[in-house]
């Protein structure tokens, strides 16, 4: 019994992963989804190490460029593609985590910001291969045996590879490395006390969540068939912490919901241009304001308290958040 | 009246001669629609730096199109309604590239019209190549568009870069101001206008003695080391290759360094009404620019500008009145087609010759799809010659169309059948 409602949630979020592109446009729900597991990405060292890292379009942008390339220049399926932009941008995120990770708080924000404004700048310049300003077109989409032509197609196509992020990133987190993780955050000279070699775990965290952030640009970058020079502006940095922060800090699911939000209104406010700064500017403020830890941690411990509320600690339905004492 | 009639008897001897020589489509221009109804769909910028060149009064512009279409052919011009749908890409391709395939695929686009900014633009030509259905550009200037990029579905209006080099950087050249010092901004578009200019300043006899980039986007809106070292190289020409707001900002450092006493004068690679009426006539007075159009330039773009100017409240860029003339002269070739089947549409396109009030001498190339029309060389007026609002230019020469257009050889363009 206890067993089915904890899975419960993940069959539920499958079914609803598997109706999006019927419910709305195919193309959307992609986005929805890649954005979501960069946010998660951006979360993960948010929420679980305590970094806010300002420049995770580097990793997103790189991932798409590195998987765009890839595709254009070898006939290759867009999964390996996907994978090797995910590898690339892990690559990139071994010397920006070791130098970043030395700095907490604001400067490492600033760090991080600095680095990804130089891979934006060396691919404005390096035109012969980003193709600067104008971006790289018509990246082809190809798997054996498979027709991709249309977006919905492509959207289950990639669904396995996305999930398996999704997968990644909660293991990440629900490992003892992932509770390591959250001791560094919470107290670091503690956990260092403790033996742990904590700026190896961050570098190490930093990593892995540049490779997600790779792998999210990637599938991107297949899907849409182009990568851009808006890709690895701060601009989109920026967009992936405020995905977080509105989903809810340290609740992986949370960015998912960010995700859903933003687009949706990004979309929507396509067709009213005059209002789009002032409603989404309204819409932040009301939902900060109002849920004050975040769309996903708010709504959850407003459920447990209605649905039963001695016992509900136990069953942990969001299934995402490591909850330690911040004592 | 005379006129419309006049026109009008006009297209009917085409439509005959067309219908009759060819034996391609039915020539009584009976219409029958795919879906019931036509969609044109208008994407561009409605709230950042392009929103007053073509944005919402872009979007007007195509609507009073699609509205004096019926007037002049009936009610049922096309055999069903017409529909004009809009969207803000807010100069993301992404944004743009979405929109796109959903306008064609969910709403039944057939054409997508405008979109500035030239990452939005080859994105959006990409979505029509994959769903073979129409784009006409307007508003993006790069050659990329009818060069590696170019594909059946896909058309240029307007203008590109290699126009406006040809213009202004030939006359300028030839009218004497042999040494040239040329500031970009240092990306594609920018690079684009330095490499056009370099070339057109040279073929005519003069000379680039040197070229720097300026950051892009540049955020301070400062120009002044540059400006300071045209001070220095003393050349007869500055070049300014900058856009919108960056131009704007060049023109008045310009101003403010008094460059125009030391007989260093002034060429701008883009310009547009709306930039004028953001620095002043005065501040520009003097400057020379190349235009596909100009509002002023007769009476039958004046008539035109006079309606737009009722419905909007200001006179048309050339980008607007772009838009109406495509908007106008794809629905004459589905009228000629008999269909708004795109594969029957882009073969009335093909090789078509024609004339209105904005294109002169036009031929769609079917090799590029470039739409070759003349160009206007052009020079903005101090204030004390202007006749009314708006009255900023006057035509100093024209450009022949084959002289505006990049030849053949040089687009790299091969176009899948």
């Amino acid at each position: 019994m206890r067993r089915g409602l904890v899975l419960l949630p993940y069959a539920v979020g499958i079914a609803v992963a598997l109706a999006l592109p019927r419910v709305m446009y195919p193309v959307l729900a992609l986005d929805i989804l890649l954005w979501g597991l960069f946010a998660m990405s951006v979360d993960l060292l948010l929420g679980y190490v305590g970094l806010l890292s300002f420049g995770h379009a580097a990793f997103w942008g790189l991932g798409a460029y590195a998987a765009a390339i890839a595709a254009k220049s070898a006939d290759i399926p867009f999964a390996l593609a996907a994978i090797l932009g995910a590898g690339a941008s892990a690559l990139l995120a071994v010397p920006f985590g070791y130098l970043a990770t030395r700095r907490r708080g604001i400067y490492f924000a600033m760090v991080t910001l600095a680095f990804a404004q130089l891979v934006f700048y060396v691919a404005n310049e390096w035109r012969d291969l980003t193709g600067g300003e104008n971006g790289l077109h018509g990246v082809p989409r190809t798997f054996p045996g498979l027709s991709l032509g249309r977006s919905a197609d492509f959207y289950y196509a990639a669904l396995p590879l996305i999930t398996l992020g999704y997968f990644l990133a909660y293991r990440i987190v629900h490992s003892p490395f992932g509770h390591v993780l959250v001791a560094i955050r919470d107290n670091e000279p503690r956990a260092q006390a403790l033996g742990y070699a904590t700026w190896r775990y961050k570098v190490l965290a930093f990593v892995l969540s540049g490779g997600l952030a790779g792998l999210a640009g990637g599938l991107f970058a297949l899907g849409n068939g182009f990568a851009s020079l808006d890709l690895l502006h701060w601009t989109t940095s920026g967009q992936a912490v405020l995905i977080t922060i509105l989903g809810g800090i340290g609740t992986l699911w949370g960015s998912l919901l960010g995700a859903v939000i933003v687009l949706e209104l990004r979309d929507a406010l396509t067709s009213a241009p005059e209002a789009s700064g002032v409603v989404t500017g309204a819409v932040f403020v009301v939902i900060v304001l109002a849920f004050r830890r975040g769309l996903w941690a708010t709504g959850r411990d407003a459920l447990r308290r209605f649905a039963a509320p001695p016992v509900s600690a136990r069953i942990d339905i969001s299934g995402g958040e490591v909850r330690h004492g911040r004592s | 009246m005379k006129k419309t009639l006049a026109g009008a008897l006009a297209v009917l001897l085409l439509t005959a001669a067309c219908g009759g020589g060819t034996g391609a489509g039915p020539s009584g221009g009976t219409v029958k629609l795919s879906d019931g109804k036509l969609v044109i769909a208008v994407i561009n910028d409605q709230s950042g730096v392009y929103a007053d060149l073509s944005g919402k009064n872009a979007v007007e512009a195509v609507k009073m199109a699609v509205e004096d279409f019926k007037a002049k052919y009936g009610e049922n011009a096309l055999g069903g309604s017409v529909e004009v749908l809009t969207a803000d890409h807010q100069n993301k391709a992404d944004v743009a590239q979405q929109k796109a395939q959903e306008f064609y695929e969910r709403n039944n686009a057939d054409l997508i019209l405008d979109v500035p900014t030239s990452s939005a633009a080859l994105a959006i030509a990409d979505v029509a190549k994959t769903e073979k259905k129409l784009y006409i550009n307007v508003t993006a200037a790069t050659t990329d568009l009818t060069g590696k990029s170019c594909n059946k579905y896909t058309f240029h209006y307007a203008y590109d870069t290699y126009m406006l080099a040809q213009g202004t950087g030939i006359t300028v050249t030839q009218q004497g101001g042999k040494s040239w010092y040329i500031i970009y901004p240092n990306y594609a578009f920018g690079q684009d206008m330095e490499k056009s200019f370099r070339q057109a300043v040279t073929a005519a006899g003069g000379n680039v003695v040197q070229s720097d980039g300026s950051p892009f986007p540049n955020t301070t809106g400062d120009f002044s080391s540059l400006l300071l070292k045209a001070g220095q190289l003393k050349p007869q020409v500055l070049g300014a290759m900058q856009a919108g707001g960056d131009l704007v900002n060049v023109v008045k450092q310009y101003n403010e360094f008094k460059l125009k006493d030391q007989n260093i004068k002034l060429a701008v690679g883009l310009l547009f009404d709306t930039d004028i009426t953001a620095v002043g006539q005065d501040a520009l007075a003097g400057t020379v620019y190349t235009t596909p159009w100009l509002w002023s330039m007769d009476e039958q773009s004046k008539a035109f500008a006079d309606k737009f100017l009722k419905r909007t409240n200001i006179r048309p860029t050339f980008a607007h009145a772009a838009n109406y003339s495509a908007a106008w002269q794809y629905m004459e070739a589905i009228r000629r087609a008999g269909s708004d089947d795109a594969d029957a549409v882009v073969k009335q396109l093909e090789g078509y010759k024609f004339n209105d009030f904005f294109i002169r001498n036009g031929f769609v190339r079917p090799e590029d799809h470039w739409v070759q029309h003349d160009a206007l060389i052009a020079q903005v007026k101090p204030k004390s010659e202007a006749k009314e609002a708006f009255d900023y230019s006057k035509v100093v020469s024209t450009i022949a169309a084959d002289k505006a257009s990049r030849p053949l050889s040089e687009a790299g363009c091969s176009m899948p059948k």
